[in-house]
């Protein structure tokens, strides 16, 4: 069931950036009436873990958890068999659950799933309204285990909670619980590594992986993009856990080094300053000389190869500026892949900013760079002074680019393709390209002839 | 990638009982997501859901991704604490405060309160808190594990109509009120009103969305409901001459007018496809006003008549699987069924007495596993975007034409019309270059 005492623990994560600047016990803010906006904790558990193709994912609830949700994200997975992150399964609890309890209902749902589908393991998602009736999903969850031979997990992060990266935390105490540590992996070598926070949206991985093939890095176990989740019950095995572009899940790699001493680096894969960073912080964790040799190699390699393919955009991009209004950690790694295609960066959104991410920001855009606290009311003044060309923000900043004439990406759209690694950058030039040369937002700022006189 | 199995091999019946635990890609949506949508059809109503932050969260994405427009959506947030603590009256007070402190410059004039599984099985009772709020407010009880998107929308707009339409004696004969279905779009709406006006009418629909999510580029969107219906209207509604329900959902609303007005003429249609429905429908309205229709109406159903001629050998020779909210599927199965089309089998979202009159092979409630079976014998699917995929896997070449909600994948979604004779025309059409694709390429 919900346990209050693990959510206060998850939310006063002492090895998160945020919790820095808060008091202590203070924690993560509680949503307030109202002013709560994004996804709950069940979205945040969900996303974290539904990218594993070869688990089905049941949601126990009523029918907008699921019904709204499936077959929304592009976590593309490599999967042969019968890939589950394209559909959904719930329970679909009806009035008559909500009064008798749905106990009944999943347990035949668990089994009707493993007749028909017979996946490797089955996460069970609580919801708000099973939490609240008080189904017993802990039970019902562990007779299937041993009923049919195959890991029935738990996930208890109903909605209510708190918000998505709450969702996450529990999520990975979900795997840190019942599946993590439960089954040796077939192979070992000295250069595992487990990745953790990566969902493979759009491949995103896959931009980098073949790197670490070259140069020797072995991908233990992935929580969760194009994961398996009989790789990550070996997941105790790995040398090293990695972090990518991810804040909620420092607790389940907290956790791994004390109970299995895997110790863990934060990376980034976005544009090809952070590409080559991260491979260079992954070897040196790993120690082994003959591995930074082979990664310096295959770096060096990669990022000329990369600047002969930039070449014919920097050249496009020359003298172009850019404003950047996104959230998070996007505010610096998305500045530092348009730096890498030659693009200036004057001004980006520190708006929801950790400390880290703020400091960072400052780094990659330097002295004359504005760090815009309250972006919406800031571009459009920005745009003017420093003569900016391009806007890359979400779809609410649409009208300034109308207004201003400039060029526009919607950076928090789902994207259909990666921007990740070193690749990564090409496709972000080829967005680019069209973006600037296309003269949309003029045309539609255009007055209408009634608008004339 | 491995097929998915394919549902049971005895016959589903229809029944409002489940044929089975659990569903494996659903295509039923629920109550609080029609609820909202509804809201969205009023001028300056606030959609305020009362669940936690991520029922509404979902909606919002949902739709914003249908329709491809910003969304006004606001929710309480319920936490785990205030969902044991609260009886609902301080978590709604406190963010309409919240919001309204949030966005001074935003003028509610209306607040659209609708409830959720959480706050259902919480208990809270909602009906009160409006009498400490200086704006309008309208409650709605909408669990979703209850009922569905369609069910939903229709309880929205009867409480409006309950909570807030004076009582009347009088009516006003040239007066129509549209009560249009769920699985009606923006552009739908609006040619239905635009149809009624040629007959002259003073038009109404409730709810609205013919100003709202019908993709229209203007400043300062998604804060409040922009419908063409305001408040004030649906105060007045009770003096209506005549009420047009499109829909069996929506029976309920126009009973709920009835009783504030029993002068009022109801007229229902359970669709407004293809040719029979739309004679009927325009013999309604010649009827009332006693003249003729424009033109341009009589145009179109000359076009709609070739239209059916130049397709039914297509559509005559083909087998069709529709999937989607009751109303929705009714009128699209008896307008193939005009040009000859075979109706394999209706996967409906949830159980409606108008499924029972339709007149095919198989009509049963049930999701997308319970379809595939039927979709690798069929030469085209209607189906909402989920079943793109499902189709990619089998091996058999299905057309598929995407109707109802959601569909992430196709642009101008609230500007598809199917209604009426010139709708029909454009659907006809569309099902029957569909099948040509599959049919004859080869």
């Amino acid at each position: 069931m919900v346990n209050r005492a693990k959510i206060k623990e998850l939310m006063n994560e002492s090895a998160c950036s945020h919790s820095k600047d808060k008091k202590p016990g203070e924690g993560c803010d509680m949503p307030k009436p109202g002013l709560a906006a994004g996804g709950c904790a069940f979205d945040g558990a969900q996303i974290s873990l539904f990218p594993y193709a070869d688990a089905v994912h049941l949601v126990h609830g009523p029918q907008t958890c699921l019904g709204a949700s499936w077959e929304t994200r592009e976590t593309l997975s490599s999967y042969e068999g019968r890939d589950h992150t394209y559909m959904g399964f719930t329970t679909g609890i009806t009035t008559n659950d909500v009064i008798f309890g749905g106990d009944k209902r999943l347990e035949d749902s668990i089994n009707y799933v493993m007749k028909h589908y017979a996946p490797e393991a089955i996460f069970v998602y609580s919801t708000c309204v099973t939490a609240m009736v008080g189904d017993d999903i802990d039970m019902t969850c562990k007779l299937a285990s041993e009923n049919h031979g195959v890991p029935v997990v738990p996930v208890h992060a109903p909605g209510f909670v708190g918000g998505k990266n709450l969702g996450s935390r529990l999520a990975g105490e979900a795997v840190l619980e019942h599946l993590i540590g439960t089954k040796e992996p077939e192979k070992l070598t000295p250069y595992d590594i487990n990745l953790i926070g990566d969902y493979n949206v759009t491949g995103d991985m896959w931009q980098y992986l073949p790197l670490f093939e070259k140069i020797g890095i072995r991908v233990l176990s992935s929580m969760s993009g194009d994961g398996r989740v009989g790789d990550i019950r070996g997941a105790h095995r790995a040398k090293l856990n990695v972090i990518v572009c991810a804040k909620s899940l420092v607790t389940l790699c907290r956790k791994m080094q004390e109970q299995y001493d895997i110790p863990w680096i934060s990376v980034s894969f976005y544009g090809k300053r952070d590409t080559t960073f991260a491979i260079r912080e992954i070897v040196k964790a790993l120690g082994d000389a003959k591995l930074i040799a082979k990664a310096e190699e295959v770096i060096a390699q990669e990022e000329a190869k990369l600047e002969r393919d930039l070449l014919p955009y920097r050249e496009l991009f020359a003298g172009k500026k850019a404003v950047l209004n996104t959230g998070g950690n996007k505010a610096w790694s998305i500045a530092s892949g348009l730096q890498d295609l030659g693009v200036e960066v004057v001004a980006t959104s520190i708006r929801k900013s950790t400390a880290d991410d703020i400091e960072k920001a400052r780094e990659y855009l330097g002295e004359n760079g504005v760090l815009m606290k309250a972006p919406a009311s800031e571009q459009a003044k920005v745009i003017d002074e420093r003569g900016a060309h391009i806007l890359l923000a979400g779809g609410r900043s649409l009208y300034t680019a109308i207004k201003k004439k400039i060029s526009f990406i919607d950076v928090n759209q789902e994207k259909k393709v990666s921007y990740g690694g070193y690749n990564g950058l090409l496709n972000l030039a080829e967005d680019l390209k069209y973006a600037f040369a296309n003269p949309v937002f003029a045309n539609v700022s255009k007055k209408a002839p009634w608008e004339m006189v | 990638m491995e097929a998915s199995y394919q549902g049971t091999d005895e016959r589903i019946e229809l029944s409002k009982k489940e044929h089975k635990p659990l569903q494996v890609n659903p295509i039923k949506h629920s109550q609080p997501m029609g609820a909202a949508l509804a809201f969205m059809g009023i001028q300056n109503c606030m959609p305020l859901m009362h669940a936690s932050q991520g029922c509404a969260s979902y909606t919002k994405v949902f739709y914003t991704r249908h329709f491809n427009e910003p969304i006004p959506m606001y929710n309480t947030s319920v936490s785990d604490i205030t969902a044991v603590l609260d009886g609902g009256d301080y978590s709604i007070l406190m963010a309409i405060e919240n919001i309204t402190k949030k966005n001074k410059t935003m003028k509610p004039e209306l607040i659209g309160l609708h409830t959720t599984g959480l706050t259902e099985t919480k208990g809270d009772d909602v009906r009160s808190v409006g009498t400490h709020i200086e704006i309008p407010y309208c409650y709605v009880n909408t669990p979703d594990y209850e009922g569905g998107m369609e069910s939903g929308w229709a309880l929205t707009a009867k409480a409006l109509i309950k909570q807030h339409t004076k009582e009347s004696r009088e009516i006003k004969p040239n007066k129509l009120l549209i009560l249009p279905n769920v699985s009606m779009q923006p552009v739908e709406v609006e040619k239905l009103k635009e149809f009624c006006e040629g007959f002259g009418f003073e038009t109404l629909a409730l709810p609205d969305l013919s100003t709202s999510l019908d993709g229209y580029l203007s400043e300062g969107q998604g804060k409040l409901g922009t419908g063409a219906i305001s408040i004030e209207d649906i105060y007045e509604l009770a003096n209506s001459g005549t009420v047009v329900t499109v829909g069996e959902s929506m029976k309920i609303v126009a009973d709920a007018l009835l009783e504030k007005n029993s002068n009022i003429t109801h007229l229902h249609f359970k669709h407004l496809m293809g040719q029979d429905m739309s004679d009927n429908f325009v013999a309604s309205l010649m009827k009332i006003r006693q003249i003729e229709p424009r033109p341009l109406v009589k145009r179109w159903r000359g076009r709609l008549q070739d239209a059916m001629l130049d397709s039914h050998f297509l559509i005559g020779s083909s087998h069709f699987v529709v999937t989607g909210e009751p109303d929705m599927c009714v009128g699209m199965c008896e307008l193939l069924q005009s040009v000859g089309g075979t109706i394999d089998a209706v996967v409906s979202t949830t159980y409606s007495p108008v499924l029972e009159t339709i007149d095919a092979s198989h009509v049963f409630v049930g999701d997308l596993e319970d379809a595939l079976k039927h979709f690798q014998k069929a030469d085209l699917v209607i189906s909402n975007f989920h079943a793109e995929r499902l189709l990619h896997t089998q091996e058999k070449e299905t057309a598929l034409v995407l109707r109802g909600f959601p569909n992430y994948e196709e642009l101008g979604n609230q500007l598809k019309n199917d209604l009426l004779y010139e709708g029909s025309t454009q659907f006809l059409f569309e099902i029957a270059n569909a099948l040509r694709k599959v049919k004859h390429q080869h």
